[in-house]
């Protein structure tokens, strides 16, 4: 294993569904000879792609779980995550971004800038991840890569330039022009492993002369260099132009685009390249960190190997060899035999075996250099986690979770299928943050809670599929919230006085609604008319009052209560009894405080050929759904709305009945919003 | 303290607030005998050149139209869906900046869906297509306009007909029009002041307003329409907040 994180690329691949971005993985580690065939995602060999290892992956043509694998290419090492596309499972994909230096974006030649390619482009940049772009299925009929790169530009707003050109395009795709050393490129061969260079053909002479004027006019923005040959025409090398492209990527001021066909196997080997040459090493990336005993300083991170630990799980795995943790170094070296500590929950643990991960197959290593990505066997954690040296205390920064919208009951059919389903629950909430579950008080039944309807349904498989655990589920329901609309007062006094010990606390002051936060407790008293012991305990009570509205029993969000008034009793008051009048007095407040209900309302985007938008924006308008636009793009479409997620149970169904099945949505979070009274009305009953 | 009362309450404060915008509206004084600008079935045209603010008094024009409790339908030829949505947020929150923001965001709420955004591309956006998509939407009952705002839609003499049959369309479905036209520093206007893009076309449009920098000042100029020749005090265009003053 090479030390030199010169020659590493950390890499992820992510793309709108359906737009190859597994195919292309597929066809990327066929060329580094990873794997000696290739199987299709959907092949009719049966097999299935390699980095889809899960059963059900194969089964319906989709990535879940994102795998991490590593291929070798002109001497450098490239470590490639392969990251979901459906909005359900976002968070592997943020998760995924976080231990990435660099990203390909794979965008489809005919669909263009999707709804998804827009999240993930946003995901990059909250983490900063330079990325060049491939616009794949030039092969398919309506492929148009410059009105891609245009896309590109308008719609993500990133100065995207074509770094090649295609040489034919749909049917008569052939290969591609590179711009930069101006040559026709061919892939020849069964599996198009053989690159032919030959001359540009004399028809697009002048069309690739023009645009490498424009890529060396966008190029010259980062490099004095090119700038003063171009001005002093001088013969401008390809090197001058690959620097000053690499120079603009990693400032993610300007995007490469790359073109081809991954399912035809064209345009591959020249996207590898770039891979070596434009995305950056793992030392070319400021890394931070958090120091925790220095009041949550950020200190940089340096790629030393020889430094102290930092390393961060990202992503667990139950598979056949035990509890897998992949986890990537940020500094120093992780070495087997070494002792590290997890910071969460300042645990030793002894560094049994290491392994470099193949999809499902895997290779052991002695050690993981700083800028690495490797796997850690059996051991006990969270993803998420951080680890480190002794001597050190420093995390990498949380990652943003967003919290569940939807959940379900399940209810196991037999003893054996209980057991195991607590035990696929609990790795599955340690894998996914977004996921989560707990055992409702009242029925007794288990709740699941996720991101969309898809999300549980996929869990729900898994645990079938891999845990033998048999579950029945109920409806869907949406994760309504209650809040307060207006400013009420309280004055609430808690007494019991008629035999035995007394209890007695008296609690006044006002609620109000306050925005972004869940709850906010405030303390006005003055003059100790509260004794100080005892306002720890009125906070303990209003706040227990939040997990259930008294409305309709949702948990409530958005209340700051301010104390500011109260009285006590020499003998009788206690901290019971002041949580008791805490309770009573949110109980008194907050019917005056004019609850309503919350609902989420979901982002939806839905594409469609153009003869179908009228039934689509029918669909969402019969869905309670607020259409705010459409957009018209040649022979597609999209109609943007915002619809709340209790409406959407089955729109997949509906959609593709409704547009014979040439129409996809996607959906994501938006806000919560204020039930309407009618609606409202009817969920109480 | 009853519901009813405080529901109407509610609804009160937001018409007041929506009353107040519309009376701070500096357009209200090119609407001289009617409410509207624009006649029912009118055209109206905003010119100026490139980077002066064509879309930001366009928004300004549909807002104020949202605010008098109209459904406008705004057409977008070079922006989608999110930046037009940005521009009526920013005019919007600069127009309530000085009000409540609570009760602005609820007028704000209030007014959404009484507003529709379509894009297009230039080259695939035609008379007929519009005409089509209207009437998908108000057969389906999804949404039919009181007005229609197009931005960005190269105009000049050679469409005279697709405008005509736009015309036509209008008058029929008794909408306004506005348009954005985009005029150049290097063309001279026409014998009676009139920018080349409108000649021979000038006919079918019962307003234009053009904007025209001059200095650090933006000034409003009435071309056509009822107030052309009225003396109304000055309308200048705020550079800052693109707003009308």
């Amino acid at each position: 294993m090479q030390k030199y994180t010169q020659k590493v690329r950390n890499i992820g691949i992510s793309a709108h569904i359906d737009s190859g971005k597994t195919t292309l993985t597929e066809r990327i580690l066929f060329f580094t000879k990873r794997i000696h065939t290739i199987h299709d995602v959907k092949g009719k060999d049966g097999v299935g792609a390699t980095m889809d290892s899960m059963e059900l992956e194969k089964e319906r043509g989709i990535t879940i779980a994102s795998a991490a694998t590593y291929c070798e290419w002109l001497e450098h090492e490239i470590n490639i995550i392969d990251t979901p596309g459906h909005v359900d499972f976002t968070i592997e994909v943020e998760r995924s971004l976080r231990v990435l230096d660099g990203a390909i974006l794979v965008l489809c030649a005919v669909g263009g800038v999707q709804s998804q390619s827009i999240t993930v482009d946003q995901q990059m940049r909250r983490y900063k991840i330079p990325f060049v772009a491939f616009v794949n299925k030039c092969d398919r009929s309506g492929a148009n890569p410059f009105r891609i790169t245009d896309q590109i530009k308008e719609k993500l707003g990133h100065n995207a330039v074509a770094m090649q050109m295609p040489i034919g395009l749909e049917v008569d795709f052939k290969g591609v022009v590179d711009l930069v050393t101006m040559k026709a490129l061919y892939f020849d061969g069964d599996y198009g492993e053989f690159v032919r260079t030959e001359e540009i053909p004399d028809h697009l002479l002048v069309e690739a002369e023009r645009r490498r004027e424009e890529l060396i006019d966008a190029a010259s923005m980062f490099s004095d260099e090119l700038t003063e040959a171009i001005l002093e025409e001088q013969e401008i090398s390809e090197d001058m132009i690959i620097a000053a492209v690499r120079k603009g990527t990693l400032a993610r001021e300007m995007i490469p685009v790359f073109m081809g066909s991954a399912y035809k196997n064209k345009g591959i080997q020249p996207l590898l390249d770039a891979v070596v040459n434009l995305i950056p090493c793992p030392s070319d990336v400021q890394n931070e960190a958090i120091e925790i005993d220095n009041g949550e300083r950020t200190v940089v991170l340096s790629s030393d190997p020889d430094a102290p630990l930092v390393a961060l799980a990202f992503k667990l795995e139950d598979g056949q060899y035990g509890q897998l943790t992949y986890l990537r170094v940020y500094q120093g070296s992780l070495c087997k035999g070494d002792t590290i500590i997890n910071v969460r929950n300042r645990k030793k643990i002894r560094v049994g075996r290491l392994a470099r991960m193949h999809a499902d197959q895997m290779e052991d290593i002695e050690t993981i250099p700083a800028g690495y990505i490797g796997a850690l066997f059996g051991i006990e954690c969270s993803s998420g986690d951080t680890f480190v040296s002794r001597g050190i205390n420093l995390s990498m920064t949380s990652m943003f979770v967003p919290e569940p919208v939807i959940s379900l009951a399940i209810t196991p059919k037999d003893n054996k299928s209980q057991l195991n389903m607590s035990k696929a629950l609990g790795r599955f909430s340690k894998e996914d943050p977004t996921f989560k579950t707990y055992v409702d008080d009242e029925t007794l039944e288990t709740i699941i809670e996720g991101m969309g309807e898809l999300h549980l349904e996929i869990y729900v498989e898994r645990m079938h599929r891999e845990y033998h655990a048999e579950v029945t589920t109920g409806k869907p329901r949406v994760a309504y919230r209650e809040a307060i609309t207006c400013r009420s007062e309280f004055n609430y006094i808690h007494k019991k006085q008629t035999g035995g010990a007394g209890q007695f606390g008296r609690v006044a002051g006002y609620m109000e609604p306050v925005a972004n936060t869940d709850f906010v407790f405030e303390n006005k008293v003055v003059g100790g008319r509260i004794p100080t012991q005892f306002i720890a305990a009125c906070e303990k009570g209003f706040k227990s009052c939040m997990a259930k509205g008294p409305k309709m029993e949702f948990p409530i969000t958005g209340i700051k209560v301010v104390l500011n008034d109260g009285a006590s009793h020499a003998v009788d008051s206690s901290e019971m009894a002041f949580q008791a009048a805490a309770r009573g007095a949110f109980l008194e407040s907050y019917k005056k405080a004019k609850p309503v209900i919350l609902e989420p309302i979901m982002k939806v985007a839905v594409e469609t050929p153009t003869e179908f938008l009228g039934a689509a924006m029918g669909l969402l308008n019969q869905r309670r759904g607020i259409i705010v636009g459409s957009q018209e793009e040649g022979p597609q479409c999209v109609v943007e709305a915002k619809v709340p997620l209790a409406e959407m149970f089955g729109f997949s169904t509906v959609l593709r009945s409704a547009t014979q099945g040439k129409a996809q949505f996607t959906m994501e979070f938006s806000n919560y919003k204020k039930l309407p009274q009618a609606i409202a009305e009817n969920l109480q009953k | 303290m009853n519901v009813p009362f405080m529901a109407g309450l509610k609804e009160r404060e937001l018409t007041m607030l929506s009353d107040e915008l519309i009376l701070q509206n500096p357009l209200r004084i090119l609407a001289q005998k009617n409410e509207d600008i624009l006649p029912k079935g009118g055209f109206g045209a905003v010119l100026a050149r490139a980077g002066v603010g064509k879309t930001a008094l366009l928004v300004q024009l549909a807002l104020n139209s949202l605010l008098r409790g109209k459904k406008i339908l705004h057409i977008s030829l070079n922006d989608p869906v999110n930046k037009v949505n940005l521009w009526y947020k920013e005019v919007f929150y600069h127009l309530t900046k000085p009000h409540d923001a609570k009760t602005s965001s609820e007028l704000w709420e209030s007014i959404l869906p009484h507003r529709f955004i379509m894009t297009f591309k230039v080259d695939s956006f035609s008379v007929p297509k519009l005409e089509e998509r209207l009437t998908d939407l108000k057969e389906q009952n999804i949404f039919s306009p009181d007005a229609v705002f197009i931005d960005g839609l190269p105009i000049d003499q050679s469409q005279k007909e697709s405008l005509s049959n736009l015309k036509t369309f209008a008058k029929n479905q008794s909408l306004h029009t506005w348009f954005t036209i985009k005029t150049h520093r290097h063309e001279k206007p026409g014998p009676d002041d009139m920018p080349v893009q409108l000649q021979n076309i000038a006919d079918l449009f019962d307003v234009a307003i053009q904007l025209e920098p001059e200095g650090k000042e933006i000034h409003l100029k009435v071309l056509m329409g009822e107030s052309a020749n009225s003396d109304h005090p000055k309308l200048l265009l705020d550079p800052r907040t693109m707003l009308i003053t």
